[in-house]
């Protein structure tokens, strides 16, 4: 089975993450763990007549790279393979879109990611890809 | 004479205008200026953001004036009515995906600014010129428009991105409202000044009109153009387990 977790960086989303790592031996086969980032798409319109896709795609790429780093370790650490991945657009549907093509049996996320002011005025990614996901969601508290 | 401008609901409306227009149409100066002084050595990078932000902003103030000033010559509200309901327009349609031959991010800190101070220049016509006419001439709005886009220069856009795949109406009322804007300079242009005089219902039928037509035209433009916006892949890498050690 494949599992995707996705994450954006912040702790809460890391914890869905630790989850998976801690209940893997309770399942009978080692699953796949896809880890996913995806980074908004901010280098649009006028931006890419001033700025080369190369940049463009080195800014999401380090960007991307950070919120993957603690999972990352942990995996490395656990000794675990992995597959990750770094989208480009609107986080839920990128998310849905990615396991979708990829066909996994189970996405394991926090119940909320970034817990700041902006997150909770602008309503949470959770809800929309539970709305827009085709397979079981896991939501680890 | 100041209290009395407060007090009265069309400054609070006017003023509402202003803050949505900056908000739509200042987003992406931020992301060039955080784009361009990426290739920067470490210690450049601060300075280049710092000089880039100043120097945007600084632009903006001029331009802003500029319009202001340009848009009370003669058949200039014609035209800078017709570019607004482009830019509206512009809002609606969904995003080009070809890449263009765009310049290289430079590696040296003049060039960086360089590069910001011209994207911006570019980037902040559409939002002076929509500010410009929301404000009406009225000097305190447009300086206040000024101070309102001014955060969003320095800010990240992800605001505006999050903002609008929340409530993706917003998209809608900001190309309505950029038609209403520019109907409004329309019947404001001296050319039609004796015409408007007589037909007093102008006032608000054409900005109305143009609200609609902006609305009708993006939404037209949009379908023919029916890009799903699909999310792109970056990067895709697979870590094995180190095979010596697995259990």
């Amino acid at each position: 089975m494949k599992i995707l977790v996705p994450l954006d960086g912040s702790d809460n989303a890391n914890r869905a993450l630790d989850f998976v790592i801690a209940n893997i031996a309770t399942l009978k086969e080692t699953p796949q763990i896809l880890l996913l980032n995806v980074q908004w798409k901010v280098a649009v319109g006028n931006v890419k007549l001033f700025i080369n896709q190369e940049t463009i795609d080195d800014y999401y790429r380090e960007h991307g790279m950070k919120a993957l780093q603690h999972a990352r370790a942990a995996l490395d650490a656990a000794n675990l393979p992995y597959h990750y991945h770094i989208s480009v657009g609107t986080p839920a549907e990128a998310i849905v879109q990615y396991a979708n093509e990829q066909d996994v049996g189970q996405i394991v996320m926090s119940k909320q990611g970034h817990s700041d002011l902006q997150a909770k005025l602008l309503g949470s990614v959770v809800s929309k890809v539970l709305h827009l996901a085709n397979c079981p969601v896991l939501l680890v508290k | 004479m100041i209290m009395e401008m407060f007090a009265t609901s069309q400054f609070w409306v006017d003023v509402l205008k202003i803050i949505m227009i900056d908000l739509l149409l200042s987003g992406d100066n931020a992301v060039v200026i955080a784009l361009a002084c990426r290739n920067l050595p470490e210690a450049q990078r601060k300075k280049g953001i710092l000089f880039g932000v100043g120097g945007a902003i600084g632009l903006r103030i001029v331009l802003t004036f500029f319009a202001v000033s340009l848009l009370a010559l003669p058949y200039l509200k014609l035209v800078g009515a017709l570019l607004l309901l482009w830019i509206g327009v512009k809002l609606l349609l969904p995003e080009d995906e070809h890449g263009e031959d765009n310049i290289k991010a430079d590696t040296r800190l003049f060039g960086a600014i360089k590069t910001i101070i011209v994207a911006d220049f570019v980037m902040s016509l559409d939002n002076v010129l929509g500010v410009a006419a929301a404000a009406k001439g009225n000097v305190s709005l447009l300086i206040f428009g000024l101070l309102i886009s001014i955060p969003m220069i320095a800010w990240s856009s992800q605001l505006v991105l999050k903002l609008i795949d929340r409530f993706p109406f917003i998209i809608y009322a900001g190309g309505a409202l950029l038609g209403y804007v520019a109907g409004e300079m329309l019947v404001s242009e001296a050319l039609f000044a004796p015409f408007v005089a007589v037909q007093h219902y102008l006032h608000w039928l054409v900005p109305a009109c143009c609200a609609v037509l902006v609305l009708a035209v993006g939404k037209w433009l949009a379908a023919r153009k029916a890009v799903e916006s699909v999310a792109v892949n970056l990067v895709d890498e697979a870590i094995a387990a180190k095979p010596n050690n697995k259990h």
